[in-house]
């Protein structure tokens, strides 16, 4: 299992376009792909429990990725973050 | 006569075509054939992708790329593991599709529906829409088809939903009613990009009216009319002409330059609250920012804004102008305004207290962070700063000071800022007006705050309603301080506008045109009805005007001659 904390920087927050873009480009990786936000995990395949977590401009969230390609999915999923989730 | 949200402008009048509820109630009793049942589910969920993504398809030709959105963010969600998936589950587990779908849709409602974030709580109905849907494909219901309805239909539902909103032919329906739904609804929003007339909420609308019933829709308004007589039909058809040529004409000023009748250019500027704003502004071809109030950034946070936040907001709303200028006003509170950390204390007369440039330059710490966020965002673009509530020389004088020291401080810190920048006063006091002339050597530029002037020019509280009849810039005091702070502006030569309410008013134009106003800045939606106003009067007709109204003595009989003398 590999993991990073990173910033959310898109203005909204994770709301419904940005949580689409997140697990559109997570599912394809066969590692479970999880978030952990405010003490809480949600599933980074489904836009609903991602929008469902509530996470803000300014939040501090960990990506866990554990699987057989977790490398891969982990930089994926950091960068789509950073990058601001094509906001 | 029935009162509601007014969400869509124009006015409509036709035939009622009344969308009723469907009942969607099941028998929930465990199924014996899983997979049968499974795939019963299973169509519904691809028969509900298919509609979904032709509605998607229609919104996207029809309204535009944005509005389609709301339709692919269905699909995303039923493709959702934990939607579809959930479902599935629960149907493995001897449960009924309907009850399966139902029991997910309302645990995902329930969730949303508790949110703080505004459009999360969107999601809510997002999800509700879905489990509609889907439970009218399971139960073989089917829906009024909004598409082939005959010319001249308002549609009256308890809620619009995006998938019937994508049905709408914009030629046939001319106008729209619902039970529940606000300002910034999806049945608003689609309704106002189709351009047709919408009041939402008013409560239980669909038992009032039936079918072929005869509406008036007043979207301006909010109103709806139910079987009016032929009067207020009458009355209405002639609204509604009026309604559509104003349109007509206001899309004819779009993009161009704003000019009066005899060819003199002036500026048309928005006044905004959040950097945000200014892309509403730029929307509604605003010319540029006249009016940037900053408070927004100390009252939205629980402690002071930082300069880089400041920085950034302001170059922010600099960055959407491209190159058009924004005026900033540096920091207007006071004791009447709640920003807990500040500490201000409660006042006796708040409005005149300690407030605005006063506290500033009381507080030059915090006045200097808020100068320096201005001038950082000076270097990307055309910025100029305003000063609020000035009273004497002195005021400015020192805020010019400042701004110099923070020059310098940036200078020696390698940072680029405008050298140039413009400082101004808003001149929005009487002791402001009476040394017009005094300030005008000393600022960069006027800009008049009209409320504000109204307020102190005539000793009244306009949120006091036994004295608020003396509010008026109409009144003889108001209207003279005004001529005076342009002439004093015009004689020494710098730009002079103006950011109050009045500066739209179709009543105020014609003065302001004729005693010489640079700029003017408006509400941003107000901005082609200024342009079209503006374009109607010449300097020659606007003195002939104002010569009439200074001769009189109560706001009353100007008021009254305005509105005789009105384009």
């Amino acid at each position: 299992m590999v993991s990073k904390v990173v910033k959310v920087t898109n203005e909204q927050g994770l709301h419904m376009r940005p949580a689409t873009v997140f697990s559109a480009a997570v599912t394809p990786f066969d590692s479970d792909v999880k978030i952990l936000f405010n003490g809480n995990q949600y599933d980074g395949k489904s836009v609903m429990m991602l929008m469902a977590a509530c996470i803000k401009c300014g939040a501090e969230i960990e990506i866990q990725a554990d699987g057989p390609d977790e490398e891969a999915a982990l930089a994926k999923a950091v960068e789509l973050v950073e990058s601001g989730l094509g906001d | 006569m029935y009162k509601g949200i007014e969400a869509s402008r124009g006015i409509g009048i036709g035939s009622i075509c009344l969308i009723t509820e469907h009942d969607l109630s099941f028998d929930s009793k465990p199924v014996a054939d899983k997979d049968a049942e499974k795939a019963r589910f299973n169509d519904a969920i691809e028969k509900f992708k298919a509609e979904t993504a032709e509605m998607a398809e229609n919104i996207r030709k029809n309204i535009g790329p944005k509005e389609a959105e709301i339709m692919e963010g269905h699909l995303a969600m039923i493709a959702d593991p934990t939607m579809a998936g959930e479902m599935t589950k629960m149907i493995e587990a001897g449960q009924c599709a309907e009850a399966a779908v139902t029991a997910v849709c309302d645990m995902f409602i329930g969730m949303f529906s508790k949110m703080e974030d505004d459009m999360m709580r969107q999601r809510a109905s997002d999800i509700s829409d879905i489990k509609i849907s889907l439970l009218k494909i399971l139960l073989g219901v089917e829906d009024v088809d909004i598409s082939k309805v005959a010319p001249g239909t308002v549609l009256v539902a308890h809620d619009l939903t995006p998938s019937m909103t994508s049905q709408i032919v914009k030629e046939n329906v001319v106008g729209i009613i619902t039970e529940v739904g606000g300002k910034t609804s999806h049945s608003a929003i689609l309704a106002r990009a189709l351009e047709i007339p919408a009041v939402l909420s008013i409560p239980n609308i669909c038992e009032i009216v039936k079918d072929k019933d005869t509406a008036i829709v007043d979207g301006t308004e909010g109103d709806v009319y139910i079987n009016p007589d032929g009067d207020v039909i009458s009355q209405y058809v002639i609204k509604r002409e009026e309604f559509i040529r104003a349109q007509a004409e206001l899309k004819n000023f779009v993009g161009k330059a704003t000019l009066t009748a005899d060819g003199k250019e002036v500026e048309l500027f928005c006044n905004i609250g959040t950097p945000k704003d200014a892309k509403k502004a730029i929307e509604c071809d605003g010319e540029g920012i006249g009016l940037f109030r900053s408070e927004f950034l100390f009252m939205d946070k629980p402690h002071l804004p930082t300069e880089d936040e400041q920085f950034e907001a302001y170059k922010e709303a600099v960055e959407t102008m491209s190159g058009k200028t924004v005026i900033i006003r540096t920091l207007d509170i006071g004791g009447d305004k709640e920003i807990p950390y500040m500490n201000l204390e409660k006042e006796e007369n708040p409005f005149l207290g300690y407030r605005a440039v006063r506290y500033c330059l009381a507080n030059t710490d915090i006045y200097k962070t808020q100068l320096r966020g201005i001038l950082r965002a000076s270097a990307f673009g055309t910025v100029k700063i305003m000063v609020p509530l000035v009273t004497c020389v002195d005021e400015i004088r020192a805020v010019k000071a400042l701004v110099e020291e923070c020059k310098m401080e940036l200078t020696n810190e390698g940072i680029s800022f405008d050298p140039s920048i413009q400082v101004g006063c808003m001149i929005e006091t009487a002791a402001a007006s009476l040394i017009a002339d005094m300030l005008a050597k000393e600022a960069d530029f006027f800009s008049i705050g009209t409320n504000d002037l109204t307020q102190y020019t005539m000793s009244v509280d306009r949120g006091n309603a036994k004295v608020a009849y003396l509010y008026s810039a109409f009144q003889p005091a108001v209207l003279r301080s005004i001529k005076n702070i342009i002439a004093a502006a015009n004689e020494a030569g710098i730009p002079v506008g103006m950011c109050g309410e009045a500066a739209a008013d179709p009543l105020m134009i014609p003065l302001l045109i004729s005693f010489g106003l640079d700029e003017y800045s408006v509400n941003p939606v107000l901005v082609l009805t200024a342009r079209a106003i503006i374009s109607k009067w010449s300097k020659a007709d606007a003195d002939a005007l104002a010569e009439k109204v200074l001769s009189l003595s109560t706001e009353k009989e100007i008021v009254e001659l305005l509105k005789a003398s009105a384009k």
